[in-house]
């Protein structure tokens, strides 16, 4: 395997629209220039970014806690629609024009990962808390403390219902309350080990024991984490091979954290969900025990097992192959990065994510939205990312401006000739890597129309396949 | 899930996506459309979350129901908030009230205790199992009702629609579908060179050999088609939903309607149905759309709902008893309904088979006794003509009767 320095602009294409949501214009030669290698050190070490700063300074409630998001709910119900527009618009601010790329790709990985629906009663209070202080701290941290940070964050466990998991308990001669499964079982199935991993019903009930007690304050007031210790079930435990002996309190979940953690089966999991979202949508299994590997042996270190990924042969020789197609979040996002587009409001682009099927924050099972790019091919979600492209390149988007003219110079091509045109914006954009098919076609455009030549040599270009996949 | 080689190959279609732009290609549609008139139309809403099959059709006639359920059991009927008595055992859930008049002239039937033999907790493997087709095993590349499709003649872009985000695993091999969430305005956004946009974008998709090209190439078919076949608006009166649900079987009815040679339509409904807590109150929020749609679909097809067979499924069932939140955990059989001028309604079928504590799948769920693959079969025997197994490994049985 040469060095990637040596492989190209091809090379540094498939960098940044795998570790990142594409090039903007102008990044692919920095790369080249820089070397791969040293932007994915930067990458995974991620430094200050004053500009994005100032972009999301006019986001103020972003870093409201929840108490306080719920205290101008009860003031003013129509304050919360103005918090999550802010949320939700600060996540395309950031894919489209964060330096840490590699940072808001990893923390929409986990948000989804372990998902929560932002129209889901109180989550629509907590989720920013969710996002800013258990996920986004720990993407390049230890498994061990998002897996905590996660499962104990009151979006989470609101969630998954566990606030109302607890010790059935006799009131007079009526029992209150009683085990729900919800966290428990998703807490092995799609947070750990895994739904193959060979854990039975039984250690579904022995893992919602375990997680009793862990609730929330008060659901219209403080809405903070609380533990409950006449909600625990405090009898020993017997969760997929943990022995937890009675009287553990609040400390039998730390212990099952422990358990889960570290076990192969999550190493394996959560080593093949990180290949399909970065390499393949079937990855080969030996990147997986090779991840999963580097996963046990790194006590579940999750830059030393993202490290590793982009170390690896599989990673690079993608970039020969026919690519992995983008969801939505990832096209439209390149498509804006890759048109060097500015969001100044985001409405229009949430609103076509939701034409295509993939509304931010709002997958409602907990299994979050696929990592497999097949999954998201269909005609009627491709003709909206055709028509984003066709809008964009003819300033159309509302609140986002994009100058495909300036694109084309910044490429040095003649913004008047459709093959200049063509051949700048595959060079500025994608990294020489078109189609001939896709070039010819948008190359051999009449010159003169009512529509100017970037604005349809752009429409073309980003609505054609080779945008499509990464 | 498996897949890559799996994704559909646009090639029966190619034909027609290579007619030219703005070249109706009228034959063909008119062909189609002739031949899609009266033509049968089977249609699968799948609620995902695990429906409360005990709360869609209550046994109210059972003691064992409001030991089990206690304050989320629904008041018997006559009460208030109580269920809508369907034969004296069972009844409905009340917010499905609209649908009451359809049980009666008999082209609405519930299945109960409907199951997958291997049962599995997990909403993603029980979802699985449900639309592969094959139970307990995951590697299946094909969904179900795309071995159908494969199993009729025909192969325009509109013979498959599903209503849905993303293409479900139903669907999910080589055969054309079309899969979108609204099909009105679906056309390119190239004002003043919309001619050459398509033209260009077409020839681009054509030369890419991937499965993005091929959802290129269909979305072009789809495009033409709906353009000259737009579908009508609702009839007899018919009062959709606004919502999901509502708005995909008003366009589903509207296919129906149209005949652009669709016989197959998916409509997939995502919504609180993962009653974990608060039950009463979330089965309100979404049975009331529920039943409100069905209503109308019924209503707006009028006459055209003899060659319709619509069934409402789900993964799995919910446990019998109450949990410590108002709600119910993840269970085993559930309910089915059926609904069409050909189904022989009024009648809740399947074998029941109880409630009691020896009764009970594991103690805890409401056993299942009727495979589901034995009614999907059913159906598609009787709307799309198909007699072998769509089952790999599994001969299906007669089912249950509800398809005339």
């Amino acid at each position: 395997m040469p060095a990637p320095e040596t492989l190209g602009p091809r090379v540094v294409l498939h960098l940044l629209s795998r570790a990142g949501y594409g090039p903007r214009p102008g990044e692919i030669a920095g790369v080249l220039q820089s070397g791969p290698t040293r932007w994915i050190e930067d990458q995974l070490d991620p430094g200050p970014d004053p500009e994005l700063d100032q972009r999301l300074s006019r986001f103020p409630t972003l870093s409201y806690t929840t108490s306080r998001i719920l205290a101008l709910y009860n003031a003013d119900p129509r304050s919360i629609g103005v918090i999550l527009d802010e949320f939700t618009s600060a996540k395309v601010v950031r894919a489209v024009h964060a330096r840490n790329q590699l940072e808001e790709v990893l923390v929409d990985f986990w948000f989804n990962h372990f998902n929560v629906f932002v129209n889901d009663g109180f989550d629509r209070y907590s989720i920013s808390s969710y996002e800013r202080d258990a996920i986004r701290p720990n993407v390049l941290g230890r498994f061990r403390d998002l897996l905590q940070a996660a499962s104990l964050h009151p979006a989470m466990l609101y969630s998954l219902d566990n606030y109302l998991n607890t010790v059935p308990r006799r009131v007079g001669n009526r029992v209150v309350g009683g085990i729900n499964e919800n966290q428990g079982r998703e807490l092995l199935e799609l947070h750990t080990v895994g739904v193959d991993a060979g854990y039975t019903q039984a250690d579904v009930v022995e893992a919602s024991r375990c997680l009793t007690g862990h609730g929330i304050d008060n659901l219209n007031t403080s809405g903070q984490y609380v533990y409950r210790t006449a909600n625990h079930d405090n009898d020993s435990k017997q969760v997929f091979g943990l022995s937890v002996p009675g009287g553990g309190g609040e400390g039998d979940v730390q212990r099952l954290f422990d358990h889960l953690a570290s076990h192969p089966a999550t190493a394996s999991h959560i080593s093949k969900r990180l290949c399909q979202r970065f390499v393949a949508d079937d990855p080969s299994p030996a990147l997986v025990e090779r991840l999963a590997g580097v996963f046990l042996r790194t006590d579940g270190d999750l830059r030393e097992v993202t490290k590793a990924l982009f170390g690896s042969a599989e990673f690079w020789a993608e970039a020969f192959g026919a690519g992995k197609p983008k969801t939505p979040l990832e096209y439209v996002a390149s498509t804006l990065r890759g048109a060097g587009a500015e969001v100044n409001q985001a409405r229009a682009v949430k609103a076509v994510l939701q034409d295509m099927g993939m509304p931010l924050y709002a997958c409602n099972p907990p299994t979050g939205y696929s990592n497999r790019g097949a999954d998201w091919l269909n005609p009627s979600s491709h003709l909206y990312r055709m028509n984003l492209a066709l809008d964009l390149a003819a300033g159309a988007v509302s609140g986002v401006a994009a100058d495909m003219a300036g694109l084309v110079r910044t490429g040095g091509g003649n913004p008047d000739d459709p093959r200049s045109a063509a051949d700048a914006i595959n060079r500025v954009v994608f990294g020489l890597t078109l189609s001939s098919a896709t070039l010819g076609a948008a190359a051999s455009l009449p010159t003169s129309g009512s529509v100017t030549v970037p604005a349809r040599v752009g429409g073309l270009l980003f609505a054609s396949p080779d945008m499509q996949v990464r | 899930m498996s897949g890559d080689a799996s994704r559909r190959v646009f090639l029966r279609g190619a034909g027609l996506a290579a007619v030219g732009v703005g070249l109706a290609p009228t034959s063909l549609l008119v062909r189609t459309a002739r031949a899609a008139a009266g033509e049968k139309v089977l249609v699968k809403v799948f609620l995902r979350g695990a429906a409360d099959g005990l709360n869609l059709c209550a046994p109210h006639g059972d003691p064992e129901y409001y030991n089990l359920r206690q304050a989320i059991a629904l008041p018997r009927p006559g009460s208030s908030d109580g269920v809508v008595n369907l034969d004296g055992y069972f009844g409905m859930h009340p917010e499905l009230a609209p649908l009451k008049p359809f049980f009666d002239d008999g082209r609405l039937a519930f299945v109960h205790a409907v199951g997958n033999p291997q049962v599995t907790r997990s909403h993603f493997d029980a979802q699985d199992f449900m639309e592969s087709g094959t139970p307990g095993d995951k590697q299946t590349p094909t969904g179900w009702l795309d071995r159908a499709i494969a199993r009729i003649p025909g192969s325009e872009v509109t013979q498959a629609v599903s209503f849905s985000s993303q293409l479900v695993r139903s669907f999910l091999g080589p055969e054309p579908v079309l899969v979108a969430q609204n099909l009105s305005s679906f056309d390119l956004h190239a004002r003043n060179w919309r001619v050459e946009a398509e033209t260009r974008l077409r020839a681009m998709y054509e030369a890419d050999p991937t499965a993005v090209g091929d959802t290129g190439s269909e979305t072009f078919e789809a495009i033409n088609t709906l353009l000259r076949a737009p579908t009508p608006p609702p009839s007899n009166g018919a009062a959709y939903p606004t919502g999901t649900v509502g708005s995909s079987l008003r366009q589903a009815a509207g296919l129906v309607k149209v005949g652009i040679g669709t016989r197959c339509i998916y409509v997939n409904v995502t919504g609180g149905f993962d009653t974990h807590s608060n039950q009463l109150q979330n089965n309100t929020t979404d049975y009331r759309p529920l039943g409100q749609a069905l209503a109308a679909f019924a209503t707006d097809l009028g006459g055209l709902l003899d060659s319709v067979v619509l069934m409402v499924t789900t993964e799995f069932g919910r446990t019998a008893a109450v949990n410590g939140a108002a709600g119910t955990d993840h269970g085993t059989g559930y309910c089915m309904m059926v609904l069409g001028g050909r189904v022989r309604g009024g009648r809740v079928l399947g074998r029941w088979p109880g409630l009691g504590r020896g009764q009970l799948y594991e103690g805890r769920d409401l056993a299942a006794t009727t495979d589901f693959r034995d009614v999907f079969q059913e159906v598609a025997r009787g709307q799309l003509g198909i007699a072998e197994s769509l089952f790999p490994g599994y001969a299906p049985g007669p089912g249950v009767g509800v398809v005339a």
